[in-house]
């Protein structure tokens, strides 16, 4: 049988990701899974698992460097990678928010500069209303930006709100929903089908 | 501040050395087997009217090309297809030869925007036939053979998979459901990201729960013969079914040739909805990340130009077969591709024998390297 490579996106989704292939018969070591290793095979030697960056998963595989990865739908929606998205995974459930802080004006058309992660989504969210933004790019702690008064409002992940309450902002308009997903890279589906077929026949026993 | 003349622009490239040379093989590897089916071979205009790739590409591809104005305001473009330019000589000055016409080429494609991010050149060497004017399925046959000659003399036999596709069953599916433009969008979406459990959602107010899991398992993942056995009952659609037929057909003769080993029935490809016109190929090789060629029947194109005749053709990636042979092989390839390794080395002050000396060699076809020594003068 074929070995597949699987890219796992490190942090949030990490330990779902790994409890879900287990399930589905995909077993790593337990200190494999808690050690500093990038890369571990799975004790049945058929799938090799390696561990990146959740915008990398979708890099990895259209080079074809993974076979298959699981990512959240907003690293998708912002990569707007050429993959093969063939299951929908019930696990690393979030929204994709416009935030502002509390007392703000509710209207998104007042909002003028966008501190985000996701510099992509939120351009098209904004552009498919015809709305003129200026975007900030930042690569982390996003919420700190409207209380500094870097930006107007911010386009983040949302899972449970704590983090926006806890810095004065609320939740002004929910962009998208965002689950995680197996994506397969296009060539590895042809040229592996089988396996590829099996990975998503168990994956989608388990998940749902 | 002036810009450092070392830089190159994104996506442009040299190529040298053993990779050039492989390159090159590839090409003559391809344009042999073409020239052994009585393809002629076609050059067509680097620089273009835009226009031309509008109407032959679709808008959407088109629109990836770089353009340009010419001194009268005309939109020109570097050309991002060759198949346009082949489709408009056949329906122009090729118009009173007989049919059908075999034609080849070997030439650069040059898009702005990449299609994926693991596509990194902005400038690719494609080589491909068209054949025009036939819609036998002996046409489509010949493509095929054509495409599994040139692969097993690259040395790919057994390493490669083609999938065959038809885009008039997906046409004919929405045909029957007649679906708005909207509304076919969002399905081809689905079908081509193969989320079977999305599909069947969107399937919802139009299908029985049975139906909709058939269609979506049908079109998820590639196969053998079983495909075609599992299409019959859930594809009922007119149109459809007959290009389901068409596929049947197709896959009797590769049955018949004993090269279906190296075919995959697979429904789920709606790549090319806007161009292709019945059957469609993708070609897809162990260590390369995507597809390295493909091909269809695109009979609507030449009527761009005056004349409506049925038309197919393919095209391999010249660039992505070479990255293949060159990590594949880096013993054996590389070395054979390397002409300091096999080249007599000469020397000698007497620039007449030293000459005399290579010219002979080279009478024999033999590689010769002069080494000069710099002190006279």
């Amino acid at each position: 049988m074929t070995k597949l490579t699987l890219a796992v996106a490190k942090g949030r989704l990490q330990a779902q990701t790994l409890e879900l292939l287990a399930g589905a018969g995909v077993r790593i070591a337990r200190e494999a899974g808690t050690s500093r290793r990038l890369s571990v095979e799975d004790e049945a030697g058929r799938y090799r698992l390696i561990f990146v960056k959740p915008m990398d998963v979708p890099v990895y595989v259209e080079h074809g460097i993974a076979d298959c990865g699981v990512v959240g739908r907003d690293v998708l929606l912002e990569a707007e990678p050429d993959l093969l998205q063939p299951l929908a995974l019930n696990i690393g459930g979030c929204r994709i928010a416009l935030a502002a802080p509390v007392g703000a004006p509710r209207r998104a058309d007042r909002m003028r500069r966008v501190a985000t992660k996701y510099p992509r989504i939120a351009a098209r969210h904004f552009g498919a209303r015809g709305v003129p933004v200026e975007i900030i790019e930042l690569s982390g702690s996003v919420e700190l930006a409207p209380v500094l008064g870097l930006a107007d409002c911010i386009v983040d992940v949302v899972e449970t709100g704590r983090t926006l309450q806890e810095n004065g902002l609320r939740v002004v308009e929910v962009i998208a929903e965002s689950t995680a997903r197996l994506v397969v890279n296009r060539a590895s589906y042809q040229l592996k089908a089988a396996t590829v077929a099996r990975l998503i026949a168990d994956l989608g026993g388990v998940g749902r | 501040m002036s810009e450092p003349l070392s830089r190159i622009p994104g996506g442009m490239r040299y190529y040298f050395g053993a990779e050039a040379r492989l390159r090159r093989f590839v090409e003559d590897a391809a344009m042999t087997v073409f020239d052994g089916w009585s393809y002629e071979e076609i050059t067509t205009p680097t620089v273009d009217y835009y226009a031309l790739f509008e109407h032959g590409m679709g808008r959407r591809e088109a629109r990836r090309a770089f353009r340009f104005t010419d001194a009268d305001g005309s939109m020109l473009a570097l050309r991002p297809d060759v198949t346009s330019a082949v489709a408009r000589a056949a329906a122009t000055l090729f118009a009173a030869r007989p049919r059908p016409l075999r034609l080849c080429y070997a030439a650069s494609v040059f898009r702005q925007r990449p299609q994926s991010h693991a596509q990194w050149r902005r400038e690719q060497a494609q080589t491909g036939c068209e054949l025009i004017g036939s819609n036998a399925d002996a046409a489509d046959v010949e493509m095929l053979v054509i495409a599994c000659e040139a692969l097993n003399r690259l040395g790919l036999a057994g390493q490669y998979s083609i999938t065959l596709g038809n885009v008039e069953i997906f046409n004919g599916v929405v045909e029957g459901l007649a679906l708005s433009q909207p509304l076919r969008e969002e399905m081809r979406r689905l079908v081509d990201l193969r989320d079977g459990a999305d599909l069947e959602r969107f399937l919802a107010p139009y299908a029985s729960a049975e139906e909709r899991g058939a269609f979506a398992r049908l079109v998820q993942l590639p196969g053998k013969r079983s495909v075609l056995t599992a299409a019959r009952p859930v594809i009922t659609n007119p149109r459809a079914r007959a290009a389901l037929a068409r596929i049947e057909r197709l896959w009797r003769v590769i049955e018949a040739l004993d090269l279906a080993d190296h075919f995959e029935i697979d429904l789920g490809d709606v790549s090319g909805l806007d161009y292709y016109t019945g059957p469609t190929f993708k070609i897809y090789v162990r260590g390369a990340g995507g597809s390295v060629g493909g091909g269809g029947r695109y009979d609507l194109l030449t009527a761009n130009f005056g004349r409506a005749e049925p038309a197919i053709g393919f095209v391999l990636d010249l660039d992505a077969l070479t990255d293949v042979l060159l990590t594949d092989n880096e013993g054996s390839a590389a070395t054979a591709f390397e002409p300091e390794l096999t080249a007599r080395a000469l020397t000698g002050d007497d620039q007449a024998a030293l000459f005399t000396q290579a010219l002979g060699g080279r009478a024999r076809g033999a590689r010769v390297r002069l080494n000069f020594s710099e002190a006279e003068q």
